[in-house]
C-alpha cells in the first residue's frame, strides 16, 4: 500500500507554520529559520508521520513548537514603538498590524503560544487541546482570558460590537 | 498605543488577528517549497518503486498458477531434493536383491543360540561363591 506523504503540498503548510512561528516569535528571520528548521526535521522524519493521529498541519506544529520551545523561546521578540512611528508615512493596516504584533509580543509564553495556534496557524480549540494535551474547554477558556488580555494591552473595549458567528469554532 | 486607541474602540480582534496573520515572504516559501518536494519526489519514488515490484511479482504468480506452473515448480523442487539427497547420503552397502541358488546354498549361517548355553554359564557362575547343600555323603569308593 502507498503510505501518504504528509508534505505533498508544502505551500499552504509553510504559510500555516510560518505564521504560528511569527506570532510567537515576531515576524521576520527568526520565525524563517524555524519554520525551515521545522521543515528540514518534517523530511528527516516524514515516515513517522501517522495519519490516524491527525491532519499534518498538526504534527508540523508539534514539530515547529518543540524547534521553537527548545531554541528560540529567549530570543528577543523585535518589536517597534509604534508611537514613533510617523502615521502619515504608513497605511492604516499596515499600523494596525504593528500594533497587534506588538501586543501579542507583550503577553506571556503560553498566551502567545494559544493565539499563535488559533489565529496564526488556524487550529480549531479542539486541535489546539489535542496538540497540547489539554482539554478542549480548558483551551477555550485559556484563549477568551489571553484576548481578554490583549484587548487590555491593546486599551480595546471588552464589548465587541460585533462578534462573527462561529468565530471560536 | 493612543492612535489606536483614538481610532480602533470596538474592534473584532479576532477578526484582527486573523486577518493581520504573519505571512513569509514569497521567495522563501518557493525555496522551502523546492527543497521539500526535491526529498518528497525521492520519498515517492521509493515507495512508487516498491509497490511495482509488488504488483509485477503478483502479476507473474497468476499468470503462472493458470498454466499450472506451479505444480510443476513445486515437482521438479521435489525431484532436485531427491537427487541431492542421493549424492549426500553415503551409500556404500550393496544390497543384492537377486535370489541364487548360490545364495541358497552357501547363505550365511544363522547365528547360533547361545541362550542354553549362557544359562548353564550363569548357572556356573551363581553357584561358584555359595555353598551346596548337600543331600547325601560324598561317594568315597
Amino acid at each position: 500500500m502507498l503510505r501518504r506523504d504528509p508534505l505533498a503540498d508544502p505551500a499552504p503548510l509553510i504559510k500555516r507554520v510560518y505564521a504560528y512561528a511569527a506570532y510567537r516569535l515576531g515576524d521576520g528571520a527568526d520565525a524563517e529559520d524555524a519554520t525551515s528548521e521545522t521543515f528540514e526535521r518534517a523530511v528527516k522524519y516524514r515516515k513517522s508521520y501517522d495519519p490516524r493521529k491527525g491532519e499534518p498541519v498538526a504534527w508540523l506544529l508539534g514539530i515547529a513548537k518543540r524547534c521553537i520551545d527548545g531554541g528560540w523561546s529567549k530570543a528577543e521578540f523585535p518589536t517597534q514603538d509604534v508611537d514613533s512611528v510617523d502615521t502619515t508615512d504608513l497605511e492604516e493596516e499596515t499600523l494596525r498590524r504593528l500594533m497587534i504584533s506588538r501586543a501579542v509580543a507583550a503577553l506571556d509564553e503560553r498566551d502567545r503560544e494559544l493565539i499563535a495556534l488559533r489565529y496564526g496557524a488556524d487550529l480549531t480549540a479542539r486541535e489546539i487541546a489535542e496538540l497540547l494535551g489539554a482539554r478542549t474547554n480548558a483551551i477555550e477558556v485559556a484563549l477568551h482570558r489571553a484576548l481578554g488580555r490583549l484587548r487590555g494591552i491593546l486599551g480595546v473595549d471588552e464589548t465587541e460590537p460585533v462578534r462573527k458567528r462561529g468565530a471560536s469554532r | 498605543m493612543r492612535y489606536w486607541r483614538k481610532r480602533h474602540e470596538g474592534l473584532d480582534l479576532e477578526a484582527e488577528l486573523r486577518a493581520g496573520r504573519p505571512e513569509p515572504a514569497s521567495e522563501f516559501v518557493h525555496r522551502l517549497e523546492a527543497r521539500v518536494r526535491n526529498d518528497g519526489s525521492r520519498f515517492r519514488a521509493g515507495s512508487l518503486r516498491v509497490a511495482f515490484v509488488g504488483a509485477l511479482t503478483a502479476v507473474m504468480l497468476l499468470a503462472v498458477a493458470s498454466v499450472g506452473g506451479v505444480g510443476y515448480a513445486s515437482s521438479a523442487a521435489e525431484d532436485a531434493a531427491v537427487s541431492v539427497k542421493r549424492i549426500v547420503t553415503p551409500n556404500d552397502v550393496i544390497t543384492v536383491l537377486k535370489r541364487s541358488p548360490a545364495i541358497d546354498q552357501y547363505k550365511k549361517p544363522k547365528a547360533k543360540k547361545v541362550k542354553k548355553a549362557k544359562k548353564a554359564k550363569k548357572q556356573g557362575k551363581g553357584t561358584k561363591g555359595r555353598v551346596r547343600a548337600r543331600t547325601r555323603p560324598p561317594f568315597t569308593g
